[in-house]
């Protein structure tokens, strides 16, 4: 068994559409390697469309057509099993059987991903009850209740419908639900992005919380950079489907060496601090029409001809710190 | 556990408030039924009195006299609206809507006892037939959109549909009663039987309405269907059905659970208003194979200007719908949790 439980090689996808004839590609993620070690919070920011939730669905085995895989491999290593190499070519029977035992998923907008005519309980039968080695009824709901309470959440809710619940409860609830069975893995996409800040602290102590518990991986997605600072272990910064550096929580926000990095942790507030925030230049680009070379070339300040001309590939410059970019280093 | 105040709790509250809203929209609606007729030109009196004149009758302009007034009274035309409506009212209330002008002195009600099972025999169990059919073939279809079955289902339902009922009854009526002779081509059982609870009636009543019922139901269940479908191809991409297959929760509970469970809510309310127009009767079926329904006496009636007898069919319809959808909105909430509270 490695410390690895998940290894990405070379990840390449595109949504591939085909209206009226017209064939069109968009490379949502483009070359993405990437291992997760054990008992870690990996933390994956970056703007809107840069892929992130792409990214996520693929890890978990969840992506549907038009995303279509083009090459590379995911391969987890969960501890009571042989192996799992390559959830994007392993049957469907396979991958319900890793399903919420090895790896969970917190889906992005929890608002809507309980069945809104099921009460809570019925959805902890349906999602935990085949892993949880309990065969009396009476016996599992006992665990789930005493499960709960650790969470701080009271056994009336089981006999609840998800409307019923505030949003909070209902996050927690998803917690509570993705964490129950002890996973190896939980993928958590955007998991505090719809709540008030006093919930998201509260969210995020739980995460906190019970991965310290389990001390199982979370893979945790989020634009937010203050909750990054709060919970993540390393973080891996995501432009244009690309993953641009990756390093340590501390040497992302105290030593960004990739030029975009820097303008995103230079646009963070900081107390005390009244500057002013310079903003980037441009758009993100078009992922329908990426422009040549590396993909932030238009808005970098440091684009020399080299960087419309290749694409820099991910090099180590210090311990657990990568970056892809031929000029990386301080301002 | 303790006892709750059954008089405050929402649902009892919700009931209130619901039958409040029935009784207002019956009131209003048979108000309606009793105004449209008098705002007619025609006087169904002096009707009467021309009909008796061109057919040759001389008759003493007294005993004319009180033949009108004989006439207003049993048509419940004395005094003012106002007086006539109050009675009109008085005698609703007492389940009489008076005497068919067409057939009289035949109550009203009769007529329409004497049709009712025809009618709802028929189209209760049609519109059942085909909701139960059409949404789970849509069901199915809208959850397995690759499937090759479905596709010939959809191009059927979508090629039925659009065809006028009338053009689709006279084609089953051409196909089975003429090309192949093997059906009756009109009436509600053979000639000579005789009408009771008898083996030979039910099995003679079943094969005249085989056809029709046939025809209700192609036409229905295109229409379930492609509504179903559009409704699961639709929850199928919700994110509570991708979270439970990410869950790896077995596909069996999903389609069941998770998808038909909540496409089957608009379904459901769909189904109680269809249920309510089953009162109004199905015209065209009727008339087109014999049937003796509401809606071959709402024909009768509209023909032969019996206002008693629209109205009393008007009444039956107003009555039907808004009592199902009375229905569909008690039953509903424990369909949908959403709702429960009102």
């Amino acid at each position: 068994m490695s410390q690895n439980v998940l290894s990405v090689e070379q990840l390449n996808a595109v949504y591939r559409t085909e209206l009226y004839g017209i064939k069109r590609e968009v490379k949502v993620i483009n070359d993405i390697s990437l291992t997760l070690k054990r008992d870690e919070v990996f933390g994956i920011a970056g703007e809107s469309g840069s892929g992130k939730t792409t990214l996520i669905k693929l890890l978990s085995g969840t992506h549907r057509a038009p995303l279509t895989v083009l090459g590379g491999k995911v391969s987890y290593d969960f501890e009571d099993r042989d192996a799992c190499t390559d959830v994007l070519n392993c049957s469907r029977a396979d991958l319900d059987s890793i399903r919420w035992k090895n790896l969970s998923y917190v889906m992005q907008g929890s608002m809507n991903v309980l069945n809104p005519v099921r009460k809570i309980h019925k959805s902890f039968i349906d999602f935990a009850y085949r892993h949880m080695d309990i065969p009396d009824k009476d016996d599992f709901r006992e665990a789930v209740v005493t499960y709960l309470a650790k969470l701080r959440l009271p056994a009336e809710i089981l006999n609840s419908y998800p409307h019923e619940l505030s949003g909070g409860m209902r996050q927690r609830v998803i917690i509570a639900l993705a964490t129950i069975c002890n996973p190896d893995v939980i993928v958590a996409d955007e998991p505090t992005t719809a709540l008030d800040v006093v919930v998201q602290r509260e969210t995020l102590n739980l995460i906190r919380e019970i991965q310290g518990q389990q001390k199982n991986t979370v893979l945790l997605i989020t634009h937010d950079m203050a909750v990054h600072a709060n919970i993540a272990d390393r973080i891996g910064i995501m432009y244009a489907g690309r993953l641009v550096e990756e390093g340590k929580t501390r040497d992302i926000f105290y030593n960004p060496s990739h030029p975009y990095t820097q303008h995103l942790i230079g646009s963070l507030p900081r107390i005390g601090d009244s500057s002013h925030k310079e903003g980037l230049k441009g758009n993100p680009p078009n992922l329908a029409s990426p422009p040549t070379g590396c993909p932030f070339h238009p808005r970098c300040p440091r684009a020399k001809k080299e960087c419309s001309e290749r694409n820099p590939a991910m090099e180590m410059i210090g311990d657990e710190h990568r970056v892809a970019c031929y000029y990386h280093g301080a301002k | 556990m303790k006892k709750k105040n059954i008089f405050k709790s929402p649902f009892f509250k919700y009931l209130v408030q619901r039958l409040g809203q029935f009784l207002l929209v019956v009131f209003v609606g048979i108000t309606v039924t009793f105004i449209v007729p008098r705002l007619s030109p025609t006087n169904p009196v002096e009707q009467k009195i021309n009909q008796m004149m061109v057919s040759g009758a001389n008759i003493h302009p007294e005993a004319l006299e009180s033949f009108r007034s004989a006439m207003t009274e049993m048509y419940g035309l004395e005094g003012t609206v106002w007086d006539q409506y109050r009675a009109f009212w008085g005698r609703f209330l007492r389940g009489d809507l008076g005497p068919s002008l067409s057939s009289y002195p035949v109550p009203v009600i009769d007529l329409i006892k004497k049709a009712l099972p025809w009618t709802i025999g028929l189209m209760l169990t049609t519109t059942l037939i085909s909701w139960f059919i059409g949404n789970l073939l849509g069901g199915l279809a809208g959850y397995f959109p690759e499937k090759r079955w479905v596709k010939w289902a959809e191009l059927g339902a979508t090629c039925i549909r659009p065809i006028p009922y009338y053009i689709t009854a006279f084609i089953l009526l051409i196909i089975f009663c003429f090309i192949i002779p093997v059906f009756p081509t009109s009436g509600a059982y053979a000639r000579g039987v005789i009408e009771g609870f008898n083996l030979k009636f039910i099995g003679s009543v079943l094969y005249h309405t085989f056809l029709p019922a046939l025809s209700l139901i192609l036409v229905g269940l295109g229409g379930w269907l492609l509504g179903m479908r559009s409704l699961v191809s639709n929850i199928v991409a919700d994110d509570f059905v991708l979270y439970a297959e990410a869950g790896g929760i077995d596909q069996n509970t999903i389609m069941k659970k998770y998808v038909i469970r909540n496409a089957l809510l608009p379904q459901i309310t769909g189904l109680g208003m269809s249920l309510g127009a089953v009162f109004s009767g199905a015209l065209i079926t009727e008339i087109v194979f014999g049937i003796p329904g509401l809606g071959q006496l709402t024909y009768r009636a509209v023909i032969s200007f019996d206002y008693s007898l629209i109205m009393g069919v008007s009444i039956f319809s107003i009555m039907g719908v808004s009592v199902s959808v009375l229905i569909v909105d008690l039953l509903y909430p424990l369909f949908d949790p959403r709702i429960r509270l009102g």
